[in-house]
Parts: structure tokens; sequence; C-alpha cells
């Protein structure tokens, strides 16, 4: 058996118990998905929306959380600017009933942030992204989560708020699917992220836990991360719905993306001594090493499959020049059989496996009956969307390696 | 980690369940093609024992019958061939086992004994046709490994033109196998891809069409 068949042997292992996991967390759970907690106590809740540059969405975002479901006088809004250099602070100085603090400068996030913890009188922190728009009962749907002392956050599903364009409805696809995981791992207490779009926090432990990382660049991976690791849990509320816009350009999505892939580095980084220690249960034994090792096979199979298909490419580029220079024919018939080998059966079921994920998580989220057209939109995520993963995760590296983070 | 261990006990439980259906599926599945290739071989290995005592039987007590042989000579030569392309594509699909080498090897030993076989025919029987040895390698370099199959599709192009007038027989050189070992040293080939036309005209690195088929012609003149 040659090395690289080891190498595909072992990535298919990895896959297929990933997927049988996923699979058997989700068979023992699939009726509790959508089971909302009974609300025992109304808490104080402090919404905190760190604002920078965002005169286009800033008072759509404040006007939604305004409308939320939640009784108005256990409810404070603070917008926080962040240095905007647009008109974001002017239009938040003029909206009613919130507190807007002008910090004057551009700090960044997690700093914003928590300028706007040191100055909430809540019980409960709620962080909204200044481009996110809660539904009306999210908070009520969330808020139940905290009855259990050890639940430290709670999040909700973030959905994608305009969908014209081609990459928005991919990336609408991708978010219902990161919902459906994000609640498939809540079941193991593995939420490893606490989205800036919609998350809840006790602000007791954000104090005790020295609030968001001002060096680290997703803050909500961060945060959560140390959430985890004193011990307290991440809740993701399914039915809790968030909408947010989301890069509109190819550019900007592949910005956006670095942003995440460097800000996981990080943070894997910082907690590198967590790496399978037993004390810390899911974080140390699961949460930690499953985003390792995911990175690490991530870009290990970029390189293999860089490695097989440069080769591939290089034969054939190579056959057609000497074909060329002597005179013979370049046209080949296509080879119209397969020759069923061990990697046939493995490619059949992980793709099997991979669609009917894709299908449960879209009717989890009530999102199936969506037609031909979305249905080519979900077989182009598959099959395209999804390979650019490894190549944002290649840049990232490499801008991490030559120290080249700006944001 | 307790209240939800047993689930990710389970999941590697199914995991290597699954993984050994399929490794043992792939296992299976290359030993099935590999029983094929041995029961064609018994079946082509017994047609040419029978063809070697035709030639044999020809030559010695009738060599009237020459056409006949060099028909059945033929023939035989192209079961060969498509079975050596069958051994190729089934090595390509063969991930888990290295069974088949020990098939390559044994038809490449055919080849051999097909090769000279056609060497005592035209002789004996002043046949035509032109003897054209392919020696290629399996493990090589990228560029290499680019010149060979082109050669290959050269060879293929060359022998639908000319048919039984060109006997093609290709021998891999690093097979491990002791006669190809020594025909290699009595020629001297360096590289691959080489050719050897009628045991006269050795040729070493990517020819081109135009080229061979003037050296086929002038040897059939």
């Amino acid at each position: 058996m040659e090395f690289i068949t080891g190498v595909y042997l072992f990535f298919i292992f990895v896959s297929l118990y990933s997927v049988f996991l996923i699979l058997l967390i989700y068979l023992r759970n699939r009726g509790s998905l959508y089971v909302e907690r009974e609300i025992k106590e109304v808490y104080d809740i402090s919404v905190i929306i760190p604002a920078y540059n965002k005169e286009d969405s800033i008072l759509e975002t404040v006007n939604a959380v305004k409308s939320l479901d939640y009784p108005k006088d256990k409810i404070e809004i603070l917008v926080v600017d962040d240095g905007s250099k647009d008109k974001t602070a002017e239009i938040a100085r003029n909206i009613e009933g919130i507190i807007f603090f002008e910090k004057g400068y551009n700090s960044g996030k997690s700093d914003t942030v928590n300028f706007g913890v040191k100055k909430a009188r809540g019980e409960i922190i709620a962080v909204i992204d200044a481009d996110s728009y809660p539904e009306k009962d999210s908070f009520k749907k969330m808020i139940g989560y905290f009855n259990d002392p050890e639940t430290g956050a709670v999040t909700a599903s973030c959905f994608v708020k305009n969908t014209g364009k081609v990459i928005e409805k991919l990336q609408a696809i991708e978010y219902f699917l990161i919902a459906f995981g994000r609640k498939i791992l809540d079941f193991v207490d593995s939420v490893y992220v606490t989205p800036g779009s919609l998350s809840m926090y006790r602000k007791k432990l954000l104090v005790e836990v020295g609030g968001f990382d001002t060096n680290n660049i997703t803050e909500d991976i961060e945060i959560a991360w140390k959430i985890l690791k004193n011990k307290y849990k991440n809740r993701m509320c399914l039915s809790a719905k968030v909408h947010t816009d989301v890069p509109d350009t190819m550019k900007k999505w592949w910005r956006q993306r670095l942003r995440w892939n460097i800000g996981g580095f990080q943070t894997v980084h910082k907690y590198r001594d967590s790496f399978f220690r037993k004390s810390l249960k899911m974080f140390g034994l699961f949460v930690v090493p499953r985003f390792f090792i995911s990175h690490v096979l991530s870009v290990t199979g970029f390189f293999v499959f860089i490695y097989v298909f440069g080769r591939e490419i290089f034969q054939k580029v190579a056959y057609w020049m000497f074909s060329i220079q002597n005179g013979n024919t370049i046209f080949e018939a296509p080879k119209l059989f397969l020759i069923p080998s061990v990697f046939t059966f493995f490619i059949f079921l992980l793709f099997v496996f991979t669609i009917t994920f894709t299908y449960i998580g879209l009717k989890t989220m009530n999102k199936i009956n969506i037609g031909f057209r979305a249905n080519f939109i979900i077989l182009f995520y598959l099959l395209f969307y999804l390979t650019l993963y490894p190549l944002v995760l290649l840049h990232s590296l490499y801008l991490l390696t030559t120290g080249n983070i700006k944001w | 980690m307790a209240k939800f261990g047993d689930l990710f006990w389970k999941a590697l439980v199914l995991t290597v369940l699954v993984f050994l259906l399929g490794v043992l599926l792939g296992f299976a599945l290359e030993r099935n093609r590999i029983s094929e290739i041995e029961e064609e071989f018994q079946r082509i290995d017994l047609q040419w024992n029978d063809a070697k005592l035709q030639t044999l039987y020809y030559q010695n007590l009738e060599p009237r019958f020459c056409d006949f042989a060099i028909r059945e000579n033929l023939e035989f030569a192209d079961k060969v061939y498509n079975e050596g392309l069958k051994i190729e594509s089934y090595d390509q699909a063969s991930f888990l086992t290295n069974d088949l080498d020990l098939e390559k090897k044994k038809y490449a030993l055919l080849k051999v004994e097909f090769w000279l076989n056609s060497i005592v025919l035209k002789g004996k029987c002043k046949a035509k046709y032109i003897n054209l040895v392919y020696f290629f390698a399996n493990d090589l370099e990228l560029k290499t490994e680019s010149e060979q199959d082109t050669q290959s599709e050269i060879l293929k192009d060359l022998k639908e033109k000319y048919g039984k007038d060109l006997m093609l027989i290709p021998l891999p050189i690093d097979a491990d196998v002791s006669v190809i070992n020594v025909m290699k040293g009595t020629y001297n080939i360096s590289r691959t891809p080489a050719i050897l036309i009628n045991e006269k005209i050795k040729l070493e690195g990517l020819q081109s069409f135009d080229d061979l088929e003037l050296l086929i012609k002038n040897e059939q003149l």
C-alpha cells in the first residue's frame, strides 16, 4: 500500500467518524431541536451595539432591538461608536430611547464591547452587531436558557438578510447549516462560538473572565472558548433568529473568511494548553482537538489535493505538448466506465452523508421547499463553494506566518 | 463528557465497522480482479502452449503451413496486448494489494516468449511483419511518464494502421524479470521510452509517428 493511499484512508476514517458522531447526536436529540426553555426569571438585559462605519444599518438595527417582545423596562440599549469615519455617530446620537457613547477613537470591536460592558447595568449582556436584526421573539426564546446557572452564554440562529446575489444565496445555505450544526454541538456542550450577530452573556461572568480579548480578531470565538474553559456552557437557541448583512462581493467574503480563520488560529494558539485536558471536559477533550484537527486536515488535504491534481495537470499538459510536437492526435476517448476500488465505496458513502446532512439541516431550518433553482444553488454550494474553504485557510496561514495581519 | 460519552464511543465503533467493511470490500474487489486475470492467464497460457507447439510442428514438419502459424501468432499477440491493457487499468484501481505485480511479471514473461517465437517464425517462414518491441517503465519522473504516455498512443495508432504487419510487444524494463534485464543489457537500453525494430534498430526517447513509419516502411522493403 502506497503512502498516499494511507493518507487518503486516514482522511476517510476521520471524516466518517465526524459524520457518525453528528448523525448519532442528531438521532438522539432530533425531538429537542426546537424545545424552548420556560422563562423563570425576567432578567435585566443590556443590549450593546458596537458600531464602526455602519451608517447604512445602525438605525434599522436599533429599531429591531426596540421592537423586541421583551419588557421595555428590562432592556437598555447601548450604542457604542468605535470612532466611525462616516455618519454612524451622527445618526445614533439622534436616536431616542438609547444610550449613546462616542469613544472618539477606533480600537476594535472587543474593546468597544468591553467599554459597553463597563457601562451596562443589566445582569445579562446582549451583543448585537450594528448590521444585524433580531426577530421580535428572539430574546424571550433565549433568556430561558439562563435558568441553568452553568449557562454562560446563549446564541441564536443567524440568517442572511439579503439573498439577491448568488454569493449571498450561497452564504444563506451556509448559515442555515452552521446554525443546524451549532445546535448539534450544543447537545454535547460544545458550542465553540457565540457570534456577534446576536449572543447573550452573563455580565458577572464577562467581568470575571476579563471581557473580550482585544488582541484576538475573532472575539466571538475567543470569548466562547474562555467561557468553556471557565467551566460554563454556551447554549444555542435554534428557534431564536437574527438576520444579518453578509458580504455581497467575493473580495469582501474572502476578507471576512481570512479574519475568521486567522482568529481561529489565534484562539487555538492561545488555548493550546487545553488540548486533551481531561479536567476541562468537552472543551479540552473535544472542542479544542476538533478545531485543531479539522484545521490540520483541511490544510493537509489541500496539499494532497494540489499534489495529486497538479501531477495530473502536469502530465496532461506535457502529454499534449509532446503529442503536438510529434504530430500525434491529442484527442483521447473518455473512459466511460469506472473500475470500482476501495475509494469508490467510501466516496459514495461520504457524498451520500454530505447530501443527507445538507438536506436534514435545511429541513430542520424549514428551508427544504426551495425548488429546482435552489437545489442548483445547493449543488453549487456543495461542489464549489466548500472547496474555497481550504484556499482561504491557506491564505490565512500565509498571512499568519508572514505576520501580515491588519484588521 | 460522561453523559454523552457513549455517543463518542458508538460513533467510533460505527466508524471502525464501516471502515473495515469498506476496506474488506476493497480487498474483495481487488482479489476478484486478480482471480479474473489469473483465470484469463491460464486460458492464454494454454492457448500459448498450443501455438508454440504448432510453430514447432510447422517449423520442423510442415513448412507450407507457415501462414497458419503466423495467423495464430498474431491472434495471440492481440489477446496478450488486450489483456495487458486490462491489467494496466486494474492496476490503476488497486490500492490495497500488490498481487497484480506477480500477474504483471507473468504477462511480461509471456510477451518475451511471444517475441522470441515471432523471431523464430519470421526466420523460418520468411514472414514480412515487423517486430516492434516497446520498452517502458512503471516508476518514473513526471516528464518521462508523459513521454511514455505519448509514445504509447503513437504506437497504438501505428498498430491500428499496420495491423497484422506489425507485432507490437510492450515490455516493462523495471518489472524485475531476469530475461528482460538481460535484454536491456544486450541492447544497452539506458532510458525509456525505448523502441527496438526488428531486433536491429534501437531508438531511445520519444519518437514521432512519421519517423517510426518511415523506419517501418524501410524495413518492409
